[in-house]
């Protein structure tokens, strides 16, 4: 089964993204009581690929990215993470889990950890890694994320900008295939979002794999590999950054481009 | 001086009237009490029956060991809770401190005081010094280990259990050295409170989690539980204890009234408590968990790292609140159950020839509350402090 959706994803992505496809979704539904927030999404990441997804607000972004790690369950379809396919099987959403990272609006730091605690939590509980080994690593991040110096602090004393960075420190502890960010800037005040941003970017030249819900058109453009047009709970429009923001074949997408640039 | 008092007590008629009226009624009942202990209050009798109040009929040559016990713990005490500044609070000044530590312990300090002086026990005095010196020296020893390096490489949990080795090890003498039935007075209060306290606290925990279980079933049962047992009046079930308990157990048991009523106060405390807990769990944010799930961690690790640490945290003073109330309602047990507990011997040494029919009943209660004041002061103080330390950084 994975062999044929390994080679559906060679011919989907283009770009400079290696052959296999990581993340494959298909014909995804999912409905919050009588409402259809996904109305059959199909959809395939590949490895190395850098994927930002726009739309209006209510269109199913967030829900979309939120049902690759089942924070949110599919009523529908298949969704496949690594060769892995979600089901009710708690082990394959564990893992599944293990193998994604995922930043959010809010950040979601534990506000009874220190900074170091937060980013060693994942290895050293999921991964089972030694107290010593873990808290390396999590100096290493939060070197990687430029803030080294607060690792004794608690999340309240950090600024938005560095609690962000701190999530996206977080997510990274456990070595993910995939990262996943919902609006990662959404949430910060004007002067902080270049350096969360600028982490994003260095991730992406490291090759890592992204799906990135924002904004941020001015970012999208400068990462993307591929920028994906949501509305009403469907893609309506996937292409390169420079065919969706400079020829949106879709007047759903002339309109929406229109109103926010 | 004069403007401070301008400006805080008397800007205007109706700020003057208030002050000077709440004034009034502060002389008048500090001049009360005050009258009560000094000229009016007969302390004899306390002072004859302060084995009796403060231990039962504890066996007189046991008592060593209980002495060593309250000295032993007050240093465990402070060596593993106490000291510790509030961190982020900047450096003190020593007058600064001295204020601080007279806030903090000057009211205990005069009640301390009252004591010694109402119970007389001043050929006790070498075991207040005792306590006293345990206390410093517990947190000097605390002190210690945060500033010499050696210390600080002991491993957290060989530091803790090589420190409560000691205490704990009197505790297993003292409840071996004389039948708890022999228990009795201020001793048995504080013995059925700390016991129910440590077991109600994983009960109540339980419940809570229980209660927001997934599986239909397990939410059914405790909550259940938690309303049949929240709609009880305390008394009833202490009396109830000493029956009901039987139908539980083989014929051959008999569990004694102490435990009854440690049974009673576990199973009613733990059903307040695990509705405070499931308050302090419900405000934590979705977000949380949802974190926690994203990295991977089990349901479990999810409770016990994440919701509930900031849970517990968040409810700790109704938390305090609930484990003051039980240490108060183990005077109940003896009017139950006829546990010589506290009350029940206040009330059993005013019908002593020497006292009988004069009314002594004022001053054995008022030594018996002030006992039960210092308790829940010290258990409601160093909970504020507790609850600084660990808000540190809270959103
Ligand atoms: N837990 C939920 N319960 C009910 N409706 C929801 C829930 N989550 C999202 N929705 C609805 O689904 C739609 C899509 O939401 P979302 O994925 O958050 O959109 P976006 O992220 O694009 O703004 C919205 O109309 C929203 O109201
Ligand atoms: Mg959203």
């Amino acid at each position: 089964m994975s062999e044929s959706v390994n080679a559906d994803a060679t011919q989907m992505s283009g770009g400079r993204t290696d052959s296999d496809a990581i993340v494959v979704l298909e014909g995804v539904h999912k409905k919050f009581k009588d409402f259809s927030a996904l109305k059959g999404v199909d959809f395939k990441v590949g490895k190395r690929e850098v994927v930002v997804i726009i739309g209006p607000s209510g269109s199913g972004k967030s829900t979309l990215i939120r049902c690759v790690n089942r924070l949110e369950e599919h009523d529908k379809g298949r969704i496949i993470v690594d060769g892995i396919e979600l089901t009710l099987d708690i082990r394959n959403i564990e893992e599944v889990r293990k193998e994604t990272g995922m930043v959010f609006q809010s950040f979601n730091l534990f506000p009874h950890l220190t900074v170091l605690s937060n980013v060693a939590i994942g290895p050293r509980q999921v991964r089972k890694m030694s107290k010593a080994k873990s808290e390396e690593l999590a100096h290493e991040l939060l070197t990687r994320v430029k803030i080294p110096e607060q690792a004794e602090k608690f999340p309240a004393q950090l600024s938005g900008g560095q609690q962000q960075r701190v999530a996206i420190a977080r997510a990274l502890a456990m070595k993910p295939k995939v990262m996943l960010f919902d609006e990662p800037t959404s949430a910060l005040d004007p002067e902080m979002i270049n350096e969360v941003l600028d982490v994003i970017k260095e991730l992406a030249k490291d090759g890592m794999t992204m799906i990135v819900v924002t904004h941020e058109m001015g970012f999208a453009r400068e990462v993307a590999d591929r920028v994906v047009f949501m509305s009403d709970g469907e893609i309506v429009e996937v292409g390169t950054p420079s065919e969706l923001f400079d020829h949106p074949k879709d007047p759903r997408t002339q309109k929406f481009l229109s109103q926010i640039l | 001086m004069k403007t401070w008092l301008r400006r805080n007590l008397f800007r205007t008629w109706w700020d003057a009237l208030l002050t000077i009226v709440f004034s009034g009624v502060a002389l008048w009942a500090m001049w009360s009490v005050f009258r009560f202990v000094v000229f009016t209050g007969r302390w004899e009798i306390i002072d004859v029956n302060l084995r009796l109040l403060l231990v039962g009929r504890f066996p007189k040559e046991s008592l060593w060991v209980l002495y060593g016990v309250v000295i032993a713990t007050c240093f465990w005490g402070a060596a593993a809770l106490g000291g510790g500044k509030v961190a982020g609070a900047r450096e003190a000044s020593r007058s600064e401190q001295l204020f601080a530590a007279v806030r903090r312990f000057g009211l205990l300090v005069v009640v301390g005081l009252l004591l010694v002086v109402l119970a007389g026990v001043r050929e006790s005095m070498w075991f207040v010094v005792a306590v006293v010196g345990a206390i410093v020296l517990g947190l000097q020893v605390k002190k210690w280990r945060r500033s010499i390096a050696k210390l600080r490489q002991i491993p957290a949990v060989i530091w803790h259990v090589a420190l409560a080795i000691t205490p704990i090890t009197m505790m297993v003498l003292v409840i071996r050295s004389a039948d708890v039935q022999l228990w009795g007075g201020f001793l048995i209060n504080f013995y059925i409170a700390v016991l129910s306290i440590l077991l109600c606290f994983p009960l109540g925990v339980l419940l809570a989690l229980g209660r927001r279980s997934s599986l239909p079933m397990v939410r059914l049962v405790c909550a259940t539980y938690i309303e049949v047992v929240r709609g009880a009046p305390l008394f009833v079930l202490l009396l109830l204890s000493g029956v009901a308990l039987d139908f539980f157990l083989p014929p051959q048991i008999d569990p004694g009234p102490v435990f009854r009523s440690v049974t009673v106060f576990t199973m009613f405390t733990a059903a307040y408590l695990a509705e405070i807990i499931r308050g302090g769990l419900q405000s934590i944010p979705k977000g949380q968990t949802e974190a926690a799930r994203a990295l991977g961690l089990p349901t479990v690790k999810i409770i016990f790292l994440v919701t509930l640490p900031q849970a517990l945290r968040n409810v700790i003073p109704a938390q305090i609140g609930q484990f003051i109330s039980l240490f108060k309602d183990t005077t109940l047990a003896g009017a139950a159950l006829s546990i010589l507990e506290m009350l029940k011997i206040s009330e059993a040494i005013t019908k002593q020839d020497a006292f009988l029919g004069r009314g002594y009943i004022y001053e054995v209660l008022a030594f018996a509350g002030l006992l039960f004041w210092v308790g829940s002061y010290v258990m409601s103080k160093e909970s504020q402090r507790v609850e600084k330390k660990l808000g540190v950084g809270q959103r």
